[in-house]
């Protein structure tokens, strides 16, 4: 049973390598598209802001005017002809038309571990295996590009990468803008003193290597090749904001938001595929109002001036900008003037890459209690990303038991989001 | 309860066969011929290297220089094994090798009464408990989380005995059956209703969570949830309770060895000492018993007798003894669960201790005899059945003890082998899978951060007081007071408090609440004695309101600081310098919460998350773990040279005694001396430095990245 399934397990994937990813010269986006798919993938990078706590739907994206549940905001017109959202997106309002909206995700997780669990992976947790995050999915099936890190997460700890293996796993940067200790030598190590380090380094590893001829050991130093390299390499500078014109650290706000929006902007700029933003706060139970008031204040210019700039160079086009939260808030207010857990309908973000601008997708019902047109579930929406990024949401990888699991739990791409 | 299983440590010590027979390698070698192997075992290393390997093996790091110069004084017939015996009563031996248990019982910190559980196998591992008795008292465990320490394997998969019935086969008997809850397996034996019939076992334990109190507990149900046929299969079919039935066979008659019968001669002995011990000691065991009767006594104490003021009393008497009737309710033993480990553990089931050496076989000689490790099946046989018989015996009859199991490896000729060098890969295979070499191995990475502490002298401060002096900048945001007639000023009060707010607030590191960049390189130490000690307060205690989420907290932090953010104040940057002695020392990383941030050092290095079946430590390099190293505190601290290392006397002074202390420098962090050609070349590092300290300084730092550091010899 060991040697059950490891023949299988590469069947697929060496098919797609050895080919250059083509079969009769087709791209893996063309050969998607002849399936029936109606477009050809266009996204190459992803922006994910995870707003950790389930952020109301109510008070964002799905305002209910005139309804008991509709709470302290009032909807406002934007760009995109007949779609309203929250007035705590004054600036974002003006880049709808760049923006899709879905109101109608079907949850079925309330508390949040498994709700996070299900909305960063598409499947439900269960005891015996652990699914890797969307942002690993990226990675295991788009190649590098560049010398950064293809997957980046930022204030926070994105999923891991699981069966997907280390080289799926995020780079992880504490706080946007600071310095990462590890991309240079120590404090006080100059250029020449280490850079002479690295030199006896390979000596001593060359001679010792040779000495074994043991393959674990050159692998090793491939690892530490690839280090050196990102150390050295100019593409580093993404990560610098110190350099930025402060009108522009303003113009996203100056916040660890901000700066994280501003420094996805660079990373993908860069090559980066995929960049998770991470940031809580969402668990409104009490003062659900004042609190999104200030969410708005932080999120709007960060949100609008990303999608601003990416539209205006035109990387808007091959980047895919999400924002999703684990579940959405109960319309009822409570005593608190708090909303609590409500995964049955809530809303997501996503705008570039493919993404029809000016969209909703499905709607909730007239309180925002369930879904009322075109339920969406959890898995269609990362089928939907797949397809986006041109990927098989339906390909199967093996776990290291030999289980074979799909990228996705079988979800199908939301056709309305892309044009 | 304890005290059952202490003599265990006794006995081994007496029982200790004298000079170094090695059974283990007669019995292996004469299985390789039989089964046709022509290739010659390698020689065995030399006893600088055995002594680094070893060390490691069995406690987690590197030899010490003093550690070295101990083992050179040692009559060299006797080194090896009174190596062996003072590591395996060093301490850290349980904290390596708790590291094992956790990670094959997939323990965590964090999670349900894991703290807890973590902490139970570390006592057991120092106090010599059986891995039958470990085994029994996890399997048949019930009681609240954290206050039965053992629980900690139950509650790690919720109480669902469908997850149990496939983590239980897997862990406890290398056997993998979970595949056979959805369909009869593929390759294998295993029927669904053979899955079932285990899962059964479980089928009554129920994980409670208090909704008031959020603690966590199990009980025993009177209905079971595991009933057969499986939904979906029959449309309509009645589903009845599933009969437990253990599907593994046991031996019908002792092995010509006669391990059963070796190990009930032990257990008499051990019960004579044990006896003899607990009449010298009647302290006992603060078990739940004994707490719920000390509560039985404040509720009777309560109820009874003296009548004061009002109805109150009575009523909280009435709740207490209530409380009482839930608690032992609630805390009901499993007997099914009681019977299944007696049968897991029992010496006739052949698997059990099997499963058990193979993964401990594994661990020392980087290969198991069954590999993976925890797949035994008749598809995929070991590859020395009698090698391995011959250890599961002696682990049997030895009392299913570690440490001895332990011993009898490391002391064998086969662990001693060197490595296969300069040979082709098949060549290698070759000789690795007889065990005729032994593989590369890499340190993992608790051992690899201990050891970088070990070769720098981190466990103490290194430097004198005041000569790391650094000057640090802090930025605190200062609110302004508003120019005289401006509009802010219409609301003075609510300002001025704002105001003084701000500069009363001690200047936080720029840095901000993530603390120093470095933190993932951090290991705080647990104490588990404490932990142990807390578990048993808890019993009674009845728990604190659980109030919020860590969400919903972080939300309320988040407004706080929003609410201090006032846009009608402007606020200015005010810097602030400080000094502070740079003089770090760390902690070892085998007793720190587990496993870490997914960020930290042993993460990264591949501890694994402990949350499924299938993960296993991640040995494979990348290029984070390259970034760690070469640019990490750690690997830096640790080439520094400090005042106070003996290394630094050698390098100052009129006369700098270069070669003394390039030798040093090679036994301390590889344990063996300089070759020649490595001393001219170490002399020329150092030389082209602009100070001896500096050049050493570099010296360290490339022996710490390179490859023979972090391969084991």
């Amino acid at each position: 049973m060991a040697m059950s399934c490891n023949d299988y397990r590469l069947t697929r994937r060496r098919m797609l390598a050895t080919t250059g990813a083509s079969m009769l010269g087709m791209s893996v986006q063309q050969l998607l598209a002849a399936q029936g798919s109606s477009h050809a993938a266009t996204a190459e990078h992803v922006i994910l802001f995870w707003n950790g706590g389930g952020m109301t739907h109510l008070d964002t994206w799905d305002p209910k005017p005139g309804r008991p549940t509709q709470g302290e905001f009032e909807p406002i017109e934007t760009s995109a002809q007949g779609v309203q959202i929250s007035e705590i997106f004054p600036q974002l309002a003006k880049q709808m038309h760049h923006c899709a909206v879905v109101r109608s995700i079907a949850g079925t997780q309330g508390a949040h571990g498994q709700a996070t669990y299900n909305l960063q992976t598409s499947y439900r947790q269960t005891a015996n295996i652990r699914h890797p995050g969307f942002g690993s999915v990226v990675v295991h099936e788009r190649d590098r590009m560049g010398d950064l890190p293809g997957y980046i997460s930022i204030s926070g700890r994105a999923p891991r990468a699981h069966y997907l293996g280390q080289k799926c796993e995020a780079y992880f940067v504490a706080n946007p803008g600071d310095k990462d200790p590890y991309l240079a030598f120590p404090e006080g190590i100059g250029q020449v003193r280490g850079n002479k380090r690295l030199d006896v380094l390979a000596r001593f590893n060359r001679r010792f290597n040779a000495g074994s001829g043991d393959k674990k050991l050159a692998s090793n130093q491939t690892a530490v090749k690839e280090a050196v390299k990102l150390m050295r390499s100019p593409a580093l500078k993404a990560f610098e904001l110190d350099k930025v014109p402060t009108t522009t650290i303003n113009r996203y706000g100056d916040t660890a938001f901000g700066r994280g929006a501003l420094l996805a902007k660079r990373l993908v700029e860069t090559g980066v595929r995929f960049v998770q933003i991470n940031r809580g706060g969402f668990d409104t139970h009490s003062n659900n109002f004042p609190a999104m008031q200030n969410h708005g204040d932080v999120m709007d210019p960060a949100l609008a001036s990303l999608v601003e700039d990416l539209a205006e160079t035109g990387m808007l086009k091959k980047t895919m900008v999400i924002m999703l939260s684990e579940f959405g808030r109960t319309p009822r207010i409570n005593p608190n003037a708090g909303r609590d857990h409500w995964p049955n309908v809530f809303s997501g973000f996503m705008a570039g890459g493919g993404i029809k601008g000016g969209t909703v997708v499905g709607s909730s019902d007239k309180d925002g209690m369930e879904p009322d047109k075109r339920p969406v579930p959890v898995a269609d929406l990362h089928a939907s990303f797949c397809h986006a990024l041109g990927i098989d949401p339906n390909r199967e990888v093996q776990t290291p038991l030999g289980r074979p699991m799909k990228l996705v739990d079988n979800g199908n791409p939301v056709s309305e989001l892309f044009g | 309860m304890m005290s059952r299983f202490l003599p265990a440590v006794l006995l081994c010590s007496v029982l200790l066969a004298p000079a170094a027979a090695d059974p283990l390698g007669k019995v292996l070698d004469q299985e390789n011929q039989d089964n046709g192997v022509s290739r010659k075992a390698l020689p065995g290393v030399d006893d600088l290297t055995y002594l680094r390997r070893v060390t490691i093996d069995l406690i987690g790091r590197i030899p010490t220089a003093e550690e070295i110069s101990e083992f050179e004084s040692l009559a060299p017939s006797t080194r090896q094994q009174k190596t062996v015996e003072r590591l395996l009563a060093d301490e850290r031996f349980a904290d390596r090798w708790t590291i094992f248990f956790a990670d094959m019982l997939r323990l965590r910190s964090n999670a349900e009464g894991g703290g807890a559980s973590i902490a139970f196998i570390h006592r057991a591992v120092r106090d010599g408990m059986g891995w039958d008795e470990m085994s029994r008292r996890m399997i048949a465990a019930s009681g609240k989380a954290g206050a039965t320490p053992e629980l900690g394997y139950i509650l790690g998969d919720n109480a669902d005995p469908m997850a149990l019935a496939g983590s239980t086969a897997q862990v406890f008997l290398g056997v993998r059956v979970a595949c056979a809850q959805c369909h009869d397996h593929p390759f294998d034996v295993w029927k669904r209703k053979d899955f079932y019939g285990l899962a059964a076992y479980f089928g009554k334990t129920r994980r409670v969570q208090s909704q008031f109190t959020n603690t966590v507990y199990t009980t025993e149900a009177e209905q079971t949830t595991v009933l057969w046929p499986p939904e979906g299969v029959e449309d309509g079919a009645e589903r009845k309770p599933m009969v437990p039935a253990f599907p593994f066979e046991l031996d019908k008659a002792d092995r010509p060895s006669r391990p059963i019968a070796r190990l009930r001669a032990l257990r008499q002995k051990q019960a004579q000492l044990a006896a003899a011990k607990t009449k010298s000691n009647q302290k006992g065991d603060a078990g739940l018993e004994a707490l719920l009767a000390a509560a039985g006594t404040k509720a009777d104490r309560r109820s009874s007798g003296k009548k004061t003021d009002d109805l109150g009393v009575a009523n909280e008497a009435k709740r207490d003894a209530k409380k009482l009737k839930i608690a032992q309710a609630r805390y009901r033993a499993s007997k099914l669960r009681a019977d299944l480990a007696a049968m897991i553990t029992n010496p006739r089931n052949r698997l059990f201790a099997q499963s058990f050496v193979n993964r401990v076989w594994g661990e020392l000689m980087g290969r198991g005899f069954v590999e993976p490790v925890d797949n035994f099946s008749q598809e995929n046989r070991a590859s020395h059945p009698r090698t391995m018989d011959f250890l599961a015996d002696e682990f049997i009859a030895g009392g299913f003890e570690l440490k001895g199991l332990v011993r009898t490896i490391v002391n064998s000729t086969p662990y001693r082998r060197q490595h296969a060098v300069g040979v082709e890969d098949p060549v290698r295979i070759e000789l690795e899978s007889a065990f005729l070499s032994t593989p590369m191995r890499r340190m993992m990475s608790e051992v690899l951060y201990d050891s970088v502490v070990t070769a720098g002298h981190l466990f103490d401060v290194k430097h004198e007081k005041g000569k790391n002096l650094k000057v640090v900048w802090s930025r605190s945001r200062v609110a302004k007071r508003p120019a005289e007639g401006s509009e802010a000023a219409v609301k003075p009060q609510l300002l001025a408090d704002a105001t003084s707010r701000k500069v009363m607030k001690k200047p936080r590191l720029k840095k901000g609440k993530g603390g120093s960049p470095y933190d993932v390189e951090q290991a705080i130490e647990l104490d588990f004695d404490a932990l142990l000690a807390e578990s048993k307060q808890d019993g009674v205690k009845i728990e604190r309101m659980q109030v919020m989420s860590k969400e919903e907290i972080e939300a309320m932090r988040m407004q706080q600081q929003a609410a201090n953010n006032r846009p009608d104040v402007e606020y200015f940057d005010r810097f602030i310098r400080s000094v502070f002695d740079d003089n770090p020392r760390f902690s070892t990383s085998m007793r720190m919460a587990s496993p870490a941030a997914p960020e930290h050092f042993l993460r990264i290095f591949g501890q694994p998350s402990r949350a499924t079946l299938d993960e296993k430590r991640d040995h494979t390099p990348s290029m984070r773990q390259a970034l760690m190293l070469l640019n990490g505190r750690l690997t830096h601290e640790a080439s520094r040279v400090g005042e106070l290392e003996p290394i630094h006397k050698l390098l100052t002074g009129d006369t700098p005694r270069l070669e003394a202390a390039i030798r040093l420098a090679y036994r301390e962090i590889l344990t063996r001396n300089p070759t020649a050609t490595e001393i001219a070349e170490a002399q020329e590092v150092i030389s082209g430095a602009g100070s001896p300290l500096n050049g050493m300084a570099d010296l360290r730092w490339v022996i710490l990245n390179s490859n023979e550091f972090r391969f084991l010899p």
